[in-house]
């Protein structure tokens, strides 16, 4: 089937064609390599540890309370907080996900924040989602887990730059606040540091697979 | 100095050899993380996060495959990883993607074939699209393909048939140009 479906002359003409497809603009090599030394002299892997589990069971409660409702399929449930039992709030698996909740969707905010700010205006949803992550961001300060040498610095640098984002004003025409507030993100290096403490990606991606091509 | 030199030299923790591996790798990485998130800040941070996963793994690096396999493996892991989740966050938005929408919209509403082949391409489903642009874009072999997706090169040999048919439909009014 495939084989009919071949035609020289077309793959050379779209081949052609999509080399205008994404055109990468020269590397930034030292840009990206400056950054990529401070990260990983500030690597931050979180890791669990029994001492940090009270703070993050309290950043849990606000995290799958407010956080997952309000950021997945279920915007409206955000008014019914989801009040973990003690015995799940304490479970590993509840650390786990808190952290990796917080720690994926402020990355995930923070990126699209960049796209956001291109277009000079922030929509209004995004701006709670922010706040609440403050709410947690600040939560996990007020906890031993800010006396962590290495999570420290990341919290207080996500402190600042989700504080900003929002105070900004609802209307448009913000871009040179926005645009300050990136080069905070840049220069700090605040989303590779942000990265590269989310917990380990699978080896292999799944959707070529899930394509159900064999 | 060969790879397996500069290898060593890196996980001896060498400063200078991670800078030199660095220079003659990021590159392809860069390009290929550009033209699969097709935004430069993007690109930029998927480079950079390859890399700082690359060299805290590099110990775990056996050497069945070339560095730049594992490397491309490990970007377009980070790349995709990193859309899917930019993906996830924006469902509520009225411009997110479609995968299912590759179709054949009137010429007379877009009449530039570059804007066309863009929507065309980012319409194309997650794993069609990442072979199209790894082999017809920016010249992989289905072998390296396969490594760096962790697919059979039958299947990226398919993947790529079936986004160039998809193409083929979402670009029809274009035949002209390929038909004489």
């Amino acid at each position: 089937m495939i084989d009919q479906d071949e035609d020289p002359k077309f793959e050379q003409w779209l081949k052609d064609a999509a080399k205008s497809y994404h055109s990468p603009l020269p590397t930034p090599r030292e840009e990206m390599w400056k950054r990529i030394e401070e990260a990983r002299r500030n690597k931050q892997v979180i890791e669990i540890r029994p001492w940090m589990r009270w703070a993050l069971a309290a950043a849990a409660v606000l995290v799958i309370g407010i956080g997952i409702g309000r950021w997945t399929a279920h915007p409206r449930a955000v008014n019914a907080p989801v009040v973990a039992s003690a015995d799940s709030v304490r479970s590993d698996v509840a650390y786990q996900v808190a952290a990796q909740q917080y720690l994926t969707r402020t990355e995930v905010l923070l990126t699209d924040f960049r796209a956001q700010s291109a277009r000079g205006r922030l929509d209004p949803q995004f701006v709670a989602a922010a706040r609440d992550l403050l709410t947690t961001t600040r939560l996990m300060l007020d906890s031993p887990a800010a006396n962590d040498p290495r999570l420290q610095p990341l919290l207080e640098d996500l402190e600042l730059v989700l504080a900003q984002i929002t105070q900004l004003p609802a209307e448009p025409g913000r871009k040179n606040e926005m645009d300050w507030i990136n080069q905070g993100l840049n220069q700090r290096s605040v989303l590779t540091r942000l990265r590269t403490a989310t917990p380990a990606i699978p080896a292999a991606p799944a959707p070529v697979r899930a394509q159900g091509v064999s | 100095m060969d790879e397996t030199q500069l290898i060593a030299r890196v996980r001896a923790g060498d400063s200078a050899a991670e800078r030199a591996l660095y220079d003659a790798h990021v590159d392809r990485v860069y390009r290929l993380a550009f033209r699969l998130a097709g935004d430069d800040t993007l690109a930029q941070d998927f480079t950079q996060e390859t890399f700082i996963r690359a060299f805290d793994r590099l110990g775990s690096f056996r050497g069945d495959a070339a560095l730049s396999t594992w490397l491309h493996a490990i970007t377009t892991t980070v790349v995709l990883n990193g859309l899917r989740k930019m993906k996830r966050f924006r469902q509520r938005e009225a411009d997110i993607d479609d995968a299912q929408s590759v179709g054949v919209t009137r010429r007379e509403a877009e009449p530039d074939l570059k804007t066309r082949l863009k929507k065309a391409i980012d319409a194309l489903p997650e794993g069609y699209r990442t072979v199209f642009v790894m082999h017809d874009v920016e010249g992989y072999t289905h072998e390296e393909i396969g490594a760096a997706l962790g697919v059979e090169t039958g299947t990226s040999k398919a993947q790529l048939s079936r986004a160039r048919a998809k193409l083929r439909v979402a670009l029809s009014d274009f035949a002209g140009e390929w038909v004489p």
